[in-house]
């Protein structure tokens, strides 16, 4: 699992998730903890001095590159990586992925939700040597908001305006309260470099030599081999204690796990399943398999656009919820997964422990194939032709397509033993394997979407369920929505805990939402599957588990806090 | 005259085959279905307006036959258009790594073809002996060997058991080098593991395609004429047979150059080479078409170059061409 191509830091990511090997898509994720359900923290391997500044390097393997350096317009979750030590947020998430100060030390919300006070950190320098101010902060805001660039502008839509009353303080105010604060994610640009460009030229920008505020500063980045980053000694967080970090590229997951072992690098971010297996329990290695915020799904066409080609009676809700009685997500997870994962339930994953609604056994549409055949029969979906496959009451047969990404091999699987499980309810299905590429062609081809069921995946882009829960929405139709679900009140209530600043009230939206979606049936959620990972003990100390990943996480942390061992 | 004539009849058929082909690539990804946009668009919710923008900026809101103008002008001058991935040039990504894999198969094909047309020789002089058979064997073996796998295995046996040799990069990361002889060395070893495996799969074609050549020459009448001059067993074997039967050879090292530009893919995935190959198969899956159209550009005026060469090179060798 794990494994995919590069590209797409979040979102879709997980498509790509999955194929071999590789680096993984899902990038950050969320919260703290292991194990159980729970909460969190993690444990700590080892004692934890202080970081102090060190003369060696740390060196990570991973096995595709980032796409760009432009914090503005990158894809990869590998660029997100290293940016996030080169830029600053306003506020960032701790080991326990909960918020902490960054550039902001405070910050504070008025009583009607709408307008957003932040402190700024005094003293604090570019690495070019020029000072931070609130002037920097407005134009990163404005200029996402007002030209819509890239992945951050999703979350300043409602941003109604930026105001910096001092050169310390930054007011944000949004046309409605905002349950997720931007100010966690958005690296802030030096506007001294970036302002000089309009919005075409930003986005053909590759920002060779990027300057930020944060602990690390760009050294150099060798095409195709590595890319390596030194310690800012002037970070206003303390300097940390390695004295450079590269992350080098590997062509394949074999040679990384050999070359772990070779103590030529300390630690690896993602670890094909195989090759997991084979590094458990070897010599000075630590291996850890962590909750990860990225679930596989079988995806039914459900639009009802006369224009779509899919097969109609996929909009039978009947139909889909058969399917998904007809299928064991346990069986698929130790068949297709191998066991690095959990049999999975809601869009929300299980590793957003905090907003994910677990749905009772008893009350699952899963593994029950006689329940299945007995919901096809009552809705008459009784005559059967020779081969037993069954017919609607209008003849047209239960016959679907199903397409799968031919490399990546879990889906593969996922969807043999899902047709099988089709196939011992009277519904045939079709497999085709295509490419990553095409496959996305054809499932997001709104003007015409032909095809009937497929199998990929998800990564939610940032540690709060807003992302997940907002790809089924109608009108991201056209955008991430990829089955054409639409349904007027799942939107409404979207809508309601995006502007619920309280937690409480907030869970009991999304819960609702996660249950709608889930008795509709337009995605069967397969797995959540796990984060594998591994480093040496013999080179760092100080990793803390977290979920979603010691690195490769939606916190930096664990890079500022690691010592040598001596 | 004659020779002159030729020459430029030849000129004039690569200028039309490169014309052909650069049309056929510009065709080619875009007669694909699929807007390359939408790859991009992944990341997140895009905006109607930013992708439209993205549309612009690598000129795909254009019209075909405008695009088709504005790539020939482009391509005339040099211009290879932006990587849809990258966004940076796409000649400044493919000068980084052209020169990678030159490095990487410079060595490895003239091992490759000198040793192999030497052992072949050898080969074909000693027919019917063991030492022929063997050479038979061992090439049969080595040629059928996956490069992939062997590649791992030598990783294994050399890399990670005897530590002889890194297993994968151009040079170990974070290393300061203090000296351009201390960077030739450091590279030198990185380049022996990559080097040996394809020496070992690539270097069977040689010997057998020289043997088998080598032996219908051996048994031509000329061969005889030859021995019946006086002439010495040797210069028999090197100058009249030789010669002769390097006529296949040299089509053969025209199209293994030409291949070995673009199909080092396994090898470099192997041991991680930031070379050509690596470069392309990530532009497949990323379909990065830029990078494609002009990788495959480079691919075709090295296979057309080369064979070029050979056709010049048969002109000498052989004396029928240039009589024809």
């Amino acid at each position: 699992m794990m494994h995919r191509p590069g590209r797409i830091a979040f979102g879709l990511a997980a498509i790509l998730v999955v194929s071999a090997c590789g680096s993984t898509s899902p990038a950050p994720t969320t919260s703290p903890a292991v194990g159980a359900s729970g909460s969190a923290v993690a444990t700590q391997a080892g004692p934890t001095p202080q970081p102090t500044p060190s003369q060696q390097p740390l060196r990570v393997g991973w096995l595709s590159e980032p796409d760009s350096m432009n914090p503005l317009t990158f894809t990869t979750t590998e660029a997100q990586e290293v940016l996030q030590l080169v830029y600053d947020t306003l506020l960032s998430y701790d080991l326990n992925l909960k918020p902490q100060p960054g550039l902001a030390t405070d910050y504070a919300y008025s009583a009607d939700g709408l307008t957003e006070t932040l402190k700024l950190r005094t003293g604090v320098t570019w690495q070019d040597g020029q000072p931070f101010t609130a002037a920097d902060v407005k134009y990163t805001y404005d200029v996402i908001h007002d030209n819509q660039l890239g992945q951050w502008a999703q979350w300043l839509i409602q941003l109604k305006s930026v105001a910096t009353p001092d050169p310390a303080t930054v007011v944000l105010t949004f046309d409605k309260p905002q349950a997720f604060n931007p100010a966690l994610i958005i690296p802030i640009l030096p506007k001294h470099v970036w302002s000089s460009m309009n919005a075409k030229q930003i986005e053909a920008f590759s920002n060779d030599k990027p300057i930020g505020t944060g602990p690390f500063t760009f050294t150099e980045w060798k095409k195709g081999a590595s890319l390596t980053v030194s310690r800012n000694p002037a970070f206003w967080g303390g300097p940390p204690s390695e004295a450079t970090i590269t992350w080098v590229l590997y062509g394949n997951g074999d040679v990384m796990a050999q070359a772990l072992k070779n103590a030529e690098i300390d630690i690896v971010a993602q670890v094909p399943p195989t090759i997991y297996d084979g590094l458990v329990g070897a010599d000075s290695i630590k291996t850890v398999a962590l909750p990860s915020f990225s679930f596989h799904h079988i995806g039914f066409n459900v639009s009802s656009d006369p224009k779509s080609l899919g097969n109609p009676l996929l909009r039978d809700k009947t139909i889909r919820q058969a399917l998904s009685y007809a299928l064991d997500r346990n069986q698929v997870v130790q068949l297709a997964l191998a066991g690095h994962g959990q049999p999975a339930d809601t869009i929300v994953p299980a590793g957003l422990s905090d907003w994910h609604l677990s749905i009772p056994a008893d009350q699952q549409l899963n593994a029950d194939p006689a329940k299945a055949n007995q919901l096809l029969d009552q809705a008459g979906y009784t005559a059967r032709d020779s081969s037993g496959i069954r017919r609607s009451s209008s003849g047209k047969p239960l016959e679907f397509r199903l397409i799968a990404i031919a490399t990546t091999d879990v889906d593969v699987r996922a969807a043999q033993l899902f047709r099988n499980a089709a196939q011992a309810i009277g519904i045939k299905l079709d497999l085709q394997t295509l490419d990553s590429n095409t496959l996305s062609n054809i499932v997001y081809n709104s003007a015409a979407p032909n095809w009937d069921i497929f199998v990929w995946g998800w990564d939610s882009g940032v540690p709060d369920p807003d992302y997940m829960l907002g790809v089924p929405l109608c009108s991201q139709i056209g955008g991430n929505n990829d089955v054409y679900y639409c349904h007027k009140q799942y939107d409404a209530l979207y809508d309601e805990q995006a502007s619920t600043m309280d937690p409480v009230a907030r869970k009991q939206l999304v819960d609702q939402m996660q249950q709608m979606y889930y008795d509709d049936a337009a995605y069967i959620v397969l797995w959540y599957q796990d984060k594998l990972q591994a480093y040496r003990t013999d080179t760092w100390q100080g990793w803390t588990e977290v979920k979603g990943g010691i690195i490769f996480n939606f916190t930096r942390d664990n890079y500022l806090k690691i010592t040598p061992v001596h | 005259m004659r020779r002159l004539r030729y020459l430029f009849t030849k000129l004039g058929q690569v200028a039309v085959t490169l014309y052909a082909v650069a049309t056929f690539n510009f065709v080619l990804f875009r007669v694909l279905p699929g807007d390359p946009v939408r790859l991009l668009a992944r990341a997140g919710h895009l905006s109607p307006e930013a992708i439209a923008r993205l549309h612009q900026v690598f000129g795909l809101d254009q019209p075909l036959p405008v695009q088709y103008l504005y790539y020939l002008r482009n391509l005339v001058t040099g211009d290879l258009g932006m990587s849809l991935t990258y966004r940076r040039p796409v000649f400044d990504i493919l000068a980084e790594r052209i020169m990678n894999t030159v490095i990487l198969l410079a060595a490895a094909s003239v091992i490759v073809i000198v040793v192999g047309v030497i052992a072949g020789v050898f080969a074909a002089s000693r027919r019917g002996t063991r030492l022929d058979a063997g050479t038979v064997i061992g090439s049969l073996f080595f040629w059928s060997l996956p490069t992939f796998w062997t590649g791992l295995i030598l990783i294994i046996i050399l890399g990670v058991y005897f530590r002889a040799f890194p297993i994968s990069g151009m040079g170990a990361p974070g290393y300061i080098v203090q000296s351009p002889f201390q960077h030739a060395l450091d590279l030198a070893r990185h380049l022996a593991l990559p080097t040996l495996t394809l020496i070992l799969v690539d270097i069977g074609q040689f010997v057998l395609i020289t043997r088998s050549s080598l032996i219908d020459v051996l048994t031509e009448d000329f061969m005889l004429t030859a021995r019946a001059k006086g002439l010495s067993a040797r210069q028999v074997l090197w100058r009249h047979g030789v010669r002769n039967a390097l006529l296949p050879v040299a089509t053969a090292s025209a199209l293994y150059v030409g291949l070995v530009i673009g199909g080092a893919i396994q090898v470099e995935t192997v041991f991680s080479w930031p070379g050509m190959g690596r470069l392309i198969y990530d532009a497949v899956l990323q379909r990065d078409y830029p990078i494609l159209e002009a990788s495959f550009l480079i691919f075709a005026v090295v296979v057309i170059l080369t064979n070029l060469a050979s056709d010049l090179l048969y002109y000498f060798l052989d004396p029928r061409v240039r009589d024809a």
